[in-house]
């Protein structure tokens, strides 16, 4: 009775340990999966930040303003200012 | 059965033989143990080292960099975290498949990737800093079959997104992210992440695994200049247009805001990395630096600006067999504005001559010509004034017309700051501010007054010197409509190379600022070489003109000029 009683402690220890181990590879699997698509969001988030740089430099809003819109800079003359600062 | 004498040493019952047994199972670790110990205790350091430049030549490549953004927080350089893409050939399951989707996702021809393929024992690099689209497209099958023997290993590469802008002064970084010319290099110890800080292991399968205390982005820092993109963008603009319409080889243009010394825009074409004109180009001024000779006679009070010149026939022979000519000009005399709004040689070198050879030179060294300013950008030469016991009559007098001594642009257009803002030589700034991590802040821009050069009453009447040389003098093409503007032209003779001055080559320049009532903006544009238009009223008047006007419609300055049409 006694040893059957150490055979049952051990087989729900090493039933409890398996089932442990089989939840920490499925939460591991699921982290490196999030991290995953993390990394890969960021990165998009980095080329598209990156693209907005690019489209606001001042060379391009100029090119986009006179080739576009037929803009050209105004004379400083020109400017009224509404408010002074 | 077999029976040892019993004299014999050996006794082979069952505990002797469990020892013997156990001995030898015990032999093995054992020797492990020692050969451990022995590498623990007299191998350590060969060993430790090994593992530390495994990771820390990683760490190198792989570490960020800060960014470097102008004075509104635009970036002008950041590192953006990309991958290269690796094959394991030992784990690639199909290796028909794995390179026909590198191929396509990559946009390789199968033939480059199956050339590497042959190449390499077992790893090789497929590509290197692939975009994130294809970086996203290689991750989302690594974990698949197709994916096996595929490795994305990460790494930094630095990214200007306003392009070519304000490079020459931005520099540039090698593929290990050291700064190597330019802010890069000046300021490479706040830009570079500090890898003793940054603790790593190495996991099972080779990834890094950074200390959970330190992140990545925790020390570096970012480095702000005072330099505004979009003024920069106007400099860059305009001074390109100039160089190739007059065909000149180089071309400089600078502003400067003369109350602060701040550089607001420093643009030098061709464009090289690293390689700033502004701080590296030497050249002699010509007749720009007439605004230093007679600025400081008027100082000195050896000269008033009422007196008048005698031309000697507009042919002045300085020393024996040295003629200097005002071939522009028919007048006998010349007042100091009329000097200056003709650009006469001879009104000049006399009035170089009248102030005397020591006075002048003290005079240049306070407006901070032949030293090398505070910036001290990599490569920034100091020019060159040469002591004035070495003068002659002759170097006096053309010292006063801006021959005989070597500047830079950055020294001219701050002596003509000091002009500007009543006086005082300002202390240039090209950063702003330095952020590092942790939200601590370095203000470096503060305004810093290096010395007073000239008294108040001699700035003002110089201010209205150099205006009359844009309102009735060679400077006429600088004008804006409802704005006083001041400045000076230059057209000096290169230095031939078989001796003496080249008639046909020139430097074309202008500085000035504006406007005249309170100046807010200084310019300086230098064309080097022109193949058309070789004078500075001409071909560098225009791009001042162009780059002020911006520079006055930006920051919204009224005009001080009211009776314009």
């Amino acid at each position: 009775m006694k040893l059957f009683g150490l055979v049952f402690v051990l087989a729900l220890f090493g039933f409890g340990v398996v089932m442990m181990r089989i939840e920490i590879n499925r939460s591991g699997r699921n982290i490196s999966q999030l991290q995953n698509e993390v990394e890969i969001k960021e990165a998009r988030n980095q080329y598209l930040q990156l693209e907005i740089s690019r489209l606001s430099s001042p060379g391009n809003i100029t090119r986009l303003a006179q080739e576009k819109l037929g803009m050209v800079p105004a004379k400083p003359h020109e400017i009224v200012l509404l408010e002074e600062k | 059965m077999f029976k040892r004498p019993a004299s014999s040493p050996f006794v082979f019952n069952v505990k002797s033989r469990m020892r013997a047994a156990g001995m030898v199972i015990l032999l093995a670790p054992l020797c492990i143990f020692v050969r451990l110990f022995y590498m623990q205790t007299f191998l350590y350091e060969e060993f430790s080292s090994k593992a530390e430049r495994a990771i820390y030549n990683y760490l190198a490549e792989d570490r960020l960099r800060g960014k470097i953004l102008d004075v509104n927080g635009r970036e002008l350089a950041e590192s953006v975290r990309t991958h290269s893409c690796g094959v394991n050939k030992r784990y690639v399951q199909d290796k028909n498949k794995t390179v026909q989707f590198l191929s396509e996702t990559l946009g390789m021809p199968k033939k480059t990737i199956l050339d590497k393929w042959k190449r390499a024992s077992n790893f090789f690099f497929v590509a290197k800093k692939i975009k994130p689209d294809k970086y996203i497209k290689i991750s989302q099958i690594l974990r698949t079959r197709l994916g096996q023997g595929l490795e994305l290993t990460p790494e930094y590469e630095r990214i200007h997104p306003y392009g070519e802008s304000a490079l020459d002064l931005i520099g540039a970084s090698n593929s290990k992210n050291y700064g190597l010319s330019g802010i890069e290099q000046m300021y490479n110890r706040e830009l570079s992440q500090d890898i003793s800080k940054k603790r790593a292991k190495r996991a099972r399968r080779g990834e890094i695994i950074y200390d959970r205390k330190l992140k990545e982005e925790l020390s570096v820092a970012n480095v702000y200049l005072t330099v505004d993109a979009v003024a920069q963008f106007y400099a860059e603009s305009a001074l390109k247009k100039a160089v190739e319409e007059v065909g000149a080889e180089h071309g400089v243009a600078v502003v400067q805001e003369p109350k602060t010394g701040k550089i607001l825009a420093a643009a030098s074409y061709p464009v090289k990395d690293g390689q700033s004109l502004a701080f590296q180009f030497t050249y002699e001024p010509g007749s720009t630096f007439k605004t230093i000779a007679v600025s400081s006679a008027l100082d000195a009070g050896v000269v008033r600006v009422t007196d008048s010149i005698d031309m000697d026939g507009r042919k002045w022979e300085i020393a024996r067999g040295v003629v200097v000519r005002d071939n522009q000009h028919e007048k006998d005399f010349l007042s100091v504005p009329e000097i200056m709004q003709l650009s006469s040689n001879i009104g000049a070198g006399k009035i170089a001559l009248e102030l005397g050879a020591k006075n002048l030179f003290y005079y240049i060294k306070a407006f901070g010509f032949g030293t090398k300013t505070d910036i001290n950008f990599n490569g920034e030469s100091k020019g060159n004034v040469p002591p004035y016991s070495k003068w002659t009559k002759v170097d006096t007098a053309t010292k006063g017309y801006g021959y005989g001594v070597a500047v830079t642009p950055i020294q001219l257009i701050n002596a003509y700051s000091a002009v500007a803002n009543g006086g005082i030589l300002m202390q240039p700034h090209i950063i702003d501010r330095i952020e590092y991590a942790g939200g601590k802040v370095e203000k470096k821009s503060k305004p810093v007054k290096i010395r007073r050069v000239l008294k108040q009453e001699t700035s003002d009447t110089m201010k209205k010197v150099l205006q009359s040389v844009v309102e009735a003098g060679s400077g006429k093409r600088a004008r804006i409509t409802g704005y006083q503007v001041a400045g000076k032209t230059g057209t000096a003779e290169k230095l031939s190379k078989e001796g003496g001055y080249a008639k046909r080559s020139h430097v074309a320049s202008f500085c000035g600022f504006a406007p005249v009532s309170d100046p807010q903006f200084t310019v300086l544009v230098i064309l080097d070489n022109p193949a058309k238009y070789s004078f500075g009223g001409t071909a560098a008047a225009p791009v001042f003109k162009e780059i002020m006007e911006r520079m006055l419609a930006m920051k919204g300055i009224q005009p001080d000029q009211l009776d314009f049409e």
